[in-house]
């Protein structure tokens, strides 16, 4: 095949992740994240990073290893503590080296999405009457008080599924869909880590989740070593 | 204080009472997980949760945060950290999370619910009440909450202030008050706690036919209706249903307003497909908001096109994909949005233009509806979708977007016999169900 | 004197956008002339072809016979089924196409400008038209390639100054390609890239209403 979008290893896949890229991290509080693409990064030591993510709770160690190896300055999250004392993310914050924006979760999938999908902005709902809204532009459309949400674009995803095809399509399992599915079409290129890869046509057509439009990289999670 | 307060088993056992049959909750922190725990199946509860799950569904979390703010979560049940006496709550200490904006995790579950109860201790460990006159956390929403449910009492918020309902057993308003931060007026009707779930399941969605759907279908209506162009995705028997009922002055919103049977369009050869037609000669459509309206075939020119050639309908033309995107933002609580497509042509004319990042976007609309006339392959009896191939196309769309969404299907199952991952429409958009009835094939 | 020059047929049209397609792109062909060019991919270049009925990845047309009306792609044509497609609502269609998913769309027209303004969904005459997906391509699509004959029945040119058929997005077409040239619009006009056997610059300049402009290297248009 001239064309593949299969990679050898996660080194390979994230070897042209810049200094001061935006990534896009899939999983929520870590479960279900793309631990082997981030080790690979942290490995690398890409610095000045701004990862945008759905929360750093417990059992988020990638992320933690990402953090404490100094590669993120920036992160962008409806839950960027821990709230507890050995929070990384917290340290650094306090030391003045890190950047945090909070926004509430459906406004920030909803962000990306408006990138994913070409769209320059939306009037949200959300967060009227709280320090989210406060100063950002606001208008009222239908009756309703609206804040002005602008879209979220990353230059690399990375992400976790289950099973993808050699064509990029993707399926994952459960819960594992939620914030993985979400970031995957608002990035320049989307890294995919997945449990299996078959030959198109190995997904059923109706159980792709995320279309192969959406995917530039895949990478077989036994390939990486967890670390 | 001797007094003792309630468990967290105890407190959530109380907010689960709020939970009505049939109805979507949103659930957060761990006595709103613990009130979700405690409702049994049989009760047809959908529960919501941040991360993106739907009960045993699987959904992107965009789709989850669309769902809340567009008005399909009846109920958020959050743990909270401080509520005042206006219904404003702080979902988090200050201290765990700091810098200006802490933790946002609540903000959609507060801001998007048609409902919103709070439970959280009445005191911290040290005494100091969480239920006051003014948060002294940060708010994460404003003048939302309608129930308070400590490990002391419930509390109504009434507009002006709290009104205590419920206390917990041994408990007495003054004993309840005295460590309440905000003043609180008792209830006439106050009572002990009330533990128990709400009888009865949720009514059926399954109908025994088309016109027993459609029933309630008023004159002057706007209805969501067809799939793509052809027969594939279009429901065949509530378009004929609705015809028979003769609702007038229809507003419909469709990918075309009717060609499959002038131009035979995704027909196999020898057929020809039933469509909107049916509709508009029948004289019950006054308008029609399409991508693809009339016939690609000029000689070839469908009722729709002869009506309006005649003056006798409307016509809103929309590209496809903002027609598409409209839909969603209709049914995803978005009330407008910009986009670069139709920018510097006819479309754009009237509406209001932004440049970003250097690019031209113009400004639209959400699109609802009162009913949408779906079809799927397959239903379970809460009303779980999933489609056959490019048949899936508008009707996914449309379905979250209407107040009542009517799925016209192959087969209805069982809940539990639709693969969870392969579920694309979850039951929550979804009100009324129709099995296509044996040999009706949507062909004349 | 260009009225009895020969032309090129719509295959060879086909062909030559063909080549425009970059191995592992994804592509959105219209109705007409822009549907036969997947005839011409190499199965080298492994092109995605997406359709906005809701299927990537698509294949072939169907066989008579086997026609299936829950696979069909925009134009309303049966589609096969085919190893690693995936299936997708209308908004996720076109999230993907205004979202720049898209690398190359493919469209026919009635008039391009010199700048690349495209109208391809309302002939005035008829005072009513279907937009479709053809706005949100125009808008969305990295790189919009128009396939044309290039004049119309009437003779009239399609490749115009100005054009004064409703527009379906301003500036948006990188690549027009004729039976005649292959031409690019450029903010500072219609640049002729190629001409087709046997033709001049100057007679394809006669059957254009836009000012060509005209480079010294002029390539025969290559297949």
């Amino acid at each position: 095949m001239a064309f593949s979008k299969l990679y050898d290893s996660a080194q390979a896949a994230v070897a042209d992740i810049p200094d001061g890229a935006t990534i896009l991290v899939g999983g929520v509080s870590g479960v279900n994240a793309p631990e082997g693409l981030l080790s690979a990064l942290a490995d690398r030591g890409v610095r000045d990073l701004t990862c945008v993510c759905d929360s750093n709770y417990y059992g988020a160690e990638a992320l933690h290893r990402l953090v404490s190896a100094g590669c993120v300055s920036r992160i962008i999250s409806p839950a960027p503590f821990t709230g507890r004392s050995d929070d990384p993310v917290h340290e650094l914050w306090r030391a003045g080296t890190m950047t945090v924006d909070v926004v509430p979760w459906g406004t920030l999938a909803e962000r990306m999405r408006s990138a994913g999908a070409g769209i320059g902005g939306v009037f949200l709902p959300v967060g009227i009457g709280t320090r989210f809204a406060e100063g950002r532009e606001t208008r009222m459309v239908n009756g309703v008080e609206c804040v002005f949400e602008a879209p979220l674009r990353g230059d690399f995803a990375l992400i976790r599924a289950a099973c993808a095809d050699g064509v990029g399509n993707l399926a994952y399992e459960g819960p594992q869909r939620g914030w993985n599915s979400a970031v995957v079409s608002a990035a320049r290129v989307a890294i995919a880590e997945v449990d299996q890869v078959v030959e198109p046509g190995g997904i059923d057509p109706e159980l792709v989740i995320t279309p192969g439009i959406f995917v530039n990289r895949i990478v077989q999670s036994s390939s990486v070593p967890v670390g | 204080m001797t007094l003792e307060r309630l468990d967290a088993q105890s407190v959530a056992r109380r907010a689960a009472a709020e939970i009505a049959p049939g109805s979507v909750v949103a659930v957060s922190g761990a006595w709103a997980v613990a009130a979700a725990d405690l409702v049994p199946e049989e009760k047809g509860v959908w529960f919501l949760r941040a991360g993106g799950t739907l009960s045993d569904l699987p959904i992107n979390a965009a789709d989850a945060g669309a769902a809340l703010r567009g008005g399909h979560v009846d109920l958020s049940i959050l743990t909270a950290a401080q509520v005042d006496s206006h219904g404003s709550f702080a979902g988090y200490h200050a201290a765990d999370y700091p810098g200006p904006q802490g933790h946002a995790g609540l903000v959609d579950l507060a801001s998007g619910a048609r409902r919103v109860i709070a439970a959280l201790p009445h005191i911290r460990e040290d005494g100091t009440p969480n239920v006051v006159s003014a948060l002294s956390f940060p708010q994460d929403g404003a003048r939302c909450v309608d129930t308070i449910i400590t490990d002391v009492a419930v509390f109504r918020v009434a507009d002006d202030g709290l009104i205590l309902t419920e206390v917990a057993p041994g408990w007495s308003a003054e004993e309840v008050r005295a460590i309440t931060g905000a003043p609180v007026s008792v209830s006439p009707n106050l009572r002990d706690m009330d533990f128990d779930l709400p009888p009865g399941r949720p009514p059926s969605k399954v109908y025994a036919d088309g016109p027993g759907a459609i029933a309630d279908l008023p004159d002057g209506a706007t209805v969501f209706i067809d799939g793509f162009g052809g027969p594939g995705g279009m429901a065949h028997y509530l378009l004929v249903s609705l015809r028979d009922r003769g609702s007038r002055n229809l507003t419909i919103v469709s990918n075309t307003a009717g060609i499959a049977r002038v131009v035979s369009f995704g027909t196999p050869p020898g057929r020809t497909a039933i469509d909107h037609s049916v509709l508009v000669e029948n004289g019950q459509v006054a308008k029609a908001i399409a991508s693809f309206p009339v016939s690609p075939s000029v000689s070839r020119p469908s009722e729709f096109e002869l009506a309006y050639r005649r003056g006798e309908v409307d016509l809103e033309l929309v590209p496809q994909g903002t027609l598409a995107e409209r839909l969603r933002a209709g049914g995803a609580g978005i009330e407008a949005f910009y986009t670069p497509t139709g920018a510097g042509t006819l479309i754009a004319e009237g509406k209001e233009s932004r440049v970003i990042d250097g690019r031209e976007y113009i400004l639209e609309h959400g699109l609802r509806a009162d009913f949408a006339l779906i079809r799927a392959h397959q239903a379970d009896t809460r009303g779980n979708l999933v489609y056959r191939g490019t048949s899936r196309n508008f009707n996914a769309v449309m379905a979250p977007a209407a107040r009542v969404t009517v799925v016209e299907v192959d087969e209805i199952v069982q809940p539990g016999e639709l693969d969870p991952e392969a579920v694309v429409t979850p039951g929550i958009f979804v009100q009324r169900i129709v099995r296509r009835p044996d040999g009706f094939t949507g062909y004349e | 004197m260009t009225d009895d020059k020969e032309r090129l047929d719509r295959a060879i049209i086909a062909m030559r956008v063909a080549k425009e397609l970059p191995a592992g792109s994804c592509v959105n062909l219209g109705i007409g002339i822009p549907t036969l060019v997947s005839m011409f991919v190499d199965d080298e270049s492994v092109v995605f072809y997406h359709s906005e009925s809701g299927v990537l990845n698509c294949g072939p047309l169907a066989d008579e016979g086997s026609e299936d009306i829950d696979l069909i792609n925009a134009g309303g044509q049966f589609l096969q089924s085919v190893p690693g497609m995936a299936y997708f609502s209308s908004v996720e269609a076109f999230a993907m196409i205004r979202g720049g998913h898209v690398d190359v769309t493919v469209l026919g027209a009635h008039q391009v400008s010199a700048t690349g303004d495209l109208a391809n969904w309302m002939l005035p005459e008829r005072g009513v038209g279907n937009i479709g997906g053809a706005m949100d391509l125009a808008a969305g699509a990295d790189k919009v390639i128009v396939a044309m004959e290039h004049n119309d029945r009437s003779g009239n040119p399609k490749v115009v100054q100005e054009c004064n058929f409703p527009l379906t997005g301003r500036g948006c077409v990188s690549l027009i390609v004729t039976d005649v040239a292959v031409l690019e619009p450029t903010p500072d006009g219609m640049v002729l890239r190629e001409t087709a056997p046997g033709w001049t610059p100057e007679e394809v300049q006669e059957v254009t209403g836009a000012r060509l402009i005209i480079p010294d290297n002029i390539a025969e248009y290559e297949v």
